[in-house]
């Protein structure tokens, strides 16, 4: 059986104790972004796979794009034992489609004794830009920012009315001397010596970083950010559907994800399987943020195309301003 | 022989630890404990450890290595033929044909990556029943080898003596001799450099790869850029490390045994005398 | 090619019944007296004898690569011009009419902005690497100990077996205010730099990357050169810097030609440099067609246009460059 993921949510380990389980040998092949494994699929070149791992966003599209089989919920085991956010999650009503696999959240990573004063959102950012110059990064992606900004302002993450989205660019314009580059990964070596002040990032790359810096702190924003869940699919083509409904059960059995999650550190979607989790890993902040935070973010979803298209030409503009 | 002392050869020096600089920077932070390297938790082999576990790197290190040594094989055959036609011969539509060849340097990878696979499942696998597959790989990095290599043989051709091959000709040898015998040993530092440049240019490359992959085809880029969203880790510096040790030492090894196998430097030193 | 939807123009023409159609490069008549080699041609071409050998040889040499790049290359880019015709094309949905829609979106000062910085970085990396790279081969080439330029020219090349992704992240690490380069210049008591996050650390990383690329063409080229003629001209009592001007340097025109393209393009590609190295406001051209394809967008008909201007740009530089290279070279030759 062959598996289109992303490097991290499987390894060597995973795939011989899932052999041992089932028989079944699953052949991993990554990839690096969900539009190059869209891209693939679409041109047609991903028909041998059995499982991908689309994010939520690209599980709506791939879902409107019929690319998803529908799950067949009788063969799956454990689904009631997902977190109630996860029970019915808006990028795939009732999880016809998809399994969520993993979880994260998008914040502020720094070190509070260095930088001086918290941070609880974008408006201490911008108050003390001053002492900021070219010391921020953020993430690499023009949803993330804007949306995060979005969300600041009192507006959806997922906002479609232009005169919001060009507010939120208009912020970030402004805040443009502060920021030292837009990056995704790269800036864990800048934060640590101190060379970046705040790196807007992911929790999931966050916790790494804390886990040797424990002077990090990381924060989502107060008035909220994207929360983002990675899941296990089945696409339409997929030649062999059975093994990739014993790969998704295996995926669903707390004692084989206690061990994956413990190995490879990621947040789990699913309530039994957190209830095993060591007592440290339980008490993470940074993988497992407070409901009441929790409750604020919102998963990135499409838009419109006239929406999108107006995204990327502020970020064409913030990026060669 | 006398190392001549110019500021050509202080300048390469300072050149040569440019280029190391990096490489070294990195192998010094692979032994480090600490998976950043603005952190120093003191000498550490736990990521070579854990690369030597890891066979999912190591088997996207083969299927690069075998991508890459297949592509530049094929083009360094058609790629060298190429740029000797081209050298040689004037017809109708040649300014085409050359614009042609020099289209795969200039298309931006990720416009002939898309387009490649879309030609590729549209065409290949209605008509021909092509699967994605290591093979596909090649195919699309033999596109863009091919023009490297032509490219810098061309170079070298241009401005070679046109009476050799001539006067090869003259002497009796038949088309195919003069080209296997006295134009091929005049390419050949040409033909090396070009193979040296497609095989780096073959094993960087992450898009076209991406996007022409068949299921099983996990190459080292692809590996190493899917790796990274969650955070770097040491043991693709240690890898890098490993490589770059490991082929500079076969590569001194395989000239330090040539050289002694008193044929040293034997296609060079007959052309001179030759001359 | 407006009309044929790619399809049914290519189904038909595959690899075999292909080699007699476009693939193979329209009969290569020997016609007239080429510049580059005009004689062995002609003892080549035996007029008179029948066309089907005389096409043999040409076919051989220019068949296999043509019919390559025909199928695998000249196809799938007419695919894109195709759908850079088509405006907002999006895979998954319905193609839109034809028009130029795209290319008017590429006048928008934005994307004119973006193309100068473009060019402005591969230009100046291209620079740096010819000013660097020709010292640099023409001591492997003619300085250095014949036994050891193959292993020298191996040398400075094998660094790019890193990643380029690991050597932008390497290059973080030297280049950050705190990092390795600021530590040595603090222990030099020189002034520290800010570069990264800045146009300096672009140049460094691309110069970096590209650096071996000039010093390989430009060592095919230069290994080439006629000592004797250096010689020669030294025992004619000509200074070094006459004989570099005179002797040296028209002989190697046709590799530093090839070289600079060849940077100048690749510099022109590379995101991963601006991306990780070149701060907030580094967007380039090849940045944005990556966008435009692989971002939130997904926009592949902007993205074709935009690899459409690229190539058209690109084209037409190379075109004059071959015109002015080729009446330089015959000048050199004959």
């Amino acid at each position: 059986m062959a598996v289109y993921s992303w490097a991290n949510y499987s390894d060597q380990e995973l795939i011989e104790s899932f052999g041992q389980a089932t028989g079944i040998q699953a052949q991993v092949d990554t990839y690096d972004s969900n539009e190059v494994m869209l891209a693939k699929l679409q041109a047609g070149g991903g028909q041998n796979y059995s499982i991908l791992f689309p994010s939520d966003y690209m599980v709506t599209q791939m879902v409107e794009l019929e690319m998803l089989q529908p799950l067949d919920l009788t063969k799956l085991e454990g689904l009631d034992a997902l977190m109630p956010q996860w029970q019915n999650p808006t990028y795939d009503p009732g999880n016809a489609h998809s399994v969520p696999a993993t979880w994260g959240t998008t914040g502020f990573i720094y070190d509070p004794d260095r930088l001086g004063f918290e941070i609880t959102g974008w408006e201490d950012l911008f108050a003390n830009q001053d002492k900021l110059a070219n010391k921020v990064t953020l993430i690499n992606d023009v949803r993330e920012v804007l949306g995060s900004v979005l969300k600041s302002q009192g507006d959806s993450l997922n906002a479609t009315d232009l005169e919001q989205v060009e507010a939120a660019y208009e912020k970030l314009l402004a805040f443009k001397p502060a920021i030292a580059n837009f990056i995704t990964n790269g800036w864990e070596d800048q934060l640590a010596s101190g060379d970046v002040l705040v790196a807007m990032a992911y929790s999931s790359d966050a916790q790494v970083l804390i886990a040797e810096q424990p002077n990090l702190v990381y924060v989502v924003p107060e008035s909220g950010s994207s929360v983002w869940t990675d899941t296990i699919a089945i696409p339409k083509t997929a030649p062999n559907p059975e093994a990739a409904y014993a790969w998704i059960n295996y995926f669903l059995n707390p004692e084989n994800a206690v061990a994956l999650v413990t190995r490879l550190r990621f947040a789990t979607p699913n309530q039994a399987t957190y209830d095993l989790l060591p007592a440290d890993l339980q008490a993470n902040r940074t993988l497992f943020p407070a409901p009441e935070i929790l409750a604020k973010c919102e998963g990135i979803a499409p838009l419109p195309d006239a929406a999108t298209q107006a995204y990327d030409q502020y970020w064409t503009q913030l990026t060669s301003a | 022989m006398r190392l001549p002392l110019r500021w050509q050869s202080s300048l390469t020096l300072i050149l040569f630890l440019f280029m190391y600089f990096p490489i070294a920077v990195l192998g010094l932070y692979s032994f480090n404990a600490s998976r950043y390297s603005s952190i120093w938790e003191g000498f550490s082999l736990r990521w070579y450890q854990q690369l030597l576990g890891d066979g999912r790197i190591f088997s996207a290190l083969g299927t690069s290595l075998a991508v890459a040594s297949l592509a530049v094989a094929i083009s360094a055959v058609l790629g060298t033929l190429m740029a000797v036609g081209l050298a040689k011969y004037r017809f109708p539509g040649k300014g085409l044909y050359q614009g042609i060849a020099y289209l795969p340097l200039i298309v931006p990878d990720i416009a002939i990556a898309v387009a490649t696979l879309v030609f590729l499942s549209a065409i290949g696998r209605t008509y021909f029943g092509i699967q994605l597959s290591l093979w596909t790989i090649i195919a699309a990095h033999i596109v863009f080898c091919l023009a490297y290599i032509a490219l810098v043989v061309s170079s070298r051709l241009a401005g070679l003596n046109p009476h050799l091959e001539e006067a090869a000709l003259d002497l009796g040898a038949t088309p195919r001799q003069a080209f296997i015998q006295v134009l091929l040993p005049e390419l050949l530092p040409g033909i090396v450099a070009g193979c040296l440049l497609a095989f780096v240019l073959s094993m960087d490359d992450l898009l076209i790869s991406s996007f022409t992959a068949g299921n099983g085809a996990n190459t080292l880029p692809m590996e190493i850029y899917s790796r990274v969203r969650t955070g770097m880790k040491p043991d693709i510096n240690a890898l890098s490390v490993l490589l770059i040790l490991g082929s500079g030492m076969l590569a001194f090894v395989a000239e330090f045994w040539r050289a002694g196998g008193d044929s040293s430097g034997s296609l060079r030193s007959n052309r001179a005398q030759s001359k | 090619m407006p009309q044929p939807k790619p399809t049914t123009n290519i189904g038909p023409s595959s690899p075999v019944p292909n080699s007699s159609g476009p693939s193979s490069p329209p009969t290569p008549l020997p016609t007239g007296s080429g510049p580059g080699f005009p004689r062995s041609r002609r003892s080549l071409g035996l007029p008179g004898w029948n066309t089907g050998k005389r096409l043999i040889q040409p076919l051989i040499l220019l068949g296999p690569a043509g019919l390559w790049l025909v199928v695998l290359l000249l196809l799938p880019t007419l695919l894109l011009l195709e759908l850079s015709l088509i405006p907002g094309f999006r895979l998954g949905q319905p193609p839109g009419a034809y028009g130029l829609g795209n290319y008017v979106t590429l006048l928008d000062p934005l994307y004119l902005t973006v193309m100068g910085r473009s060019l402005t970085y591969a230009l100046g990396t291209t620079a740096l690497c010819l000013v660097l790279g020709f010292p640099v081969a023409y001591w492997i080439a003619i300085l250095a100990p014949q036994r050891w330029r193959s292993l020298l020219l191996l040398g400075f090349i094998l660094p790019l077996w890193t990643s380029s992704l690991l050597r932008a992240y390497a290059w973080i690490t030297i280049l950050r205010p705190s990092g390795v380069l600021n530590s040595i210049l603090a222990g030099l008591h020189l002034p520290g730099q800010a570069w990264l996050n800045n146009t300096p650390a672009i140049f460094i990383g691309m110069t970096y990357s590209f650096l071996p690329y000039m010093v390989l063409i430009l060592y095919a080229s230069l290994e080439k050169l006629d000592r004797r003629m250096l010689e020669a001209a030294a025992d004619l009592g000509a200074q070094p810097h006459q004989t570099f001007w005179k002797v040296t340097l028209p002989q190697s025109l046709p590799g530093i030609a090839a070289g600079s393209l060849l940077v100048f393009i690749s510099a022109l590609g590379d995101f991963v440099v601006p991306d990780l190295l070149g701060g907030s406001s580094s967007m380039t051209l090849s940045r944005l067609v990556y966008q435009q394809f692989l971002g939130a967008t997904r926009n592949w008909g902007l993205g074709s246009s935009l690899s459409l201007l690229l190539i058209g740009a690109v084209g037409l530089a190379i075109a004059l460059l071959l015109k002015w290279g080729n009446r330089d070279s015959d000048g050199s030759l004959l």
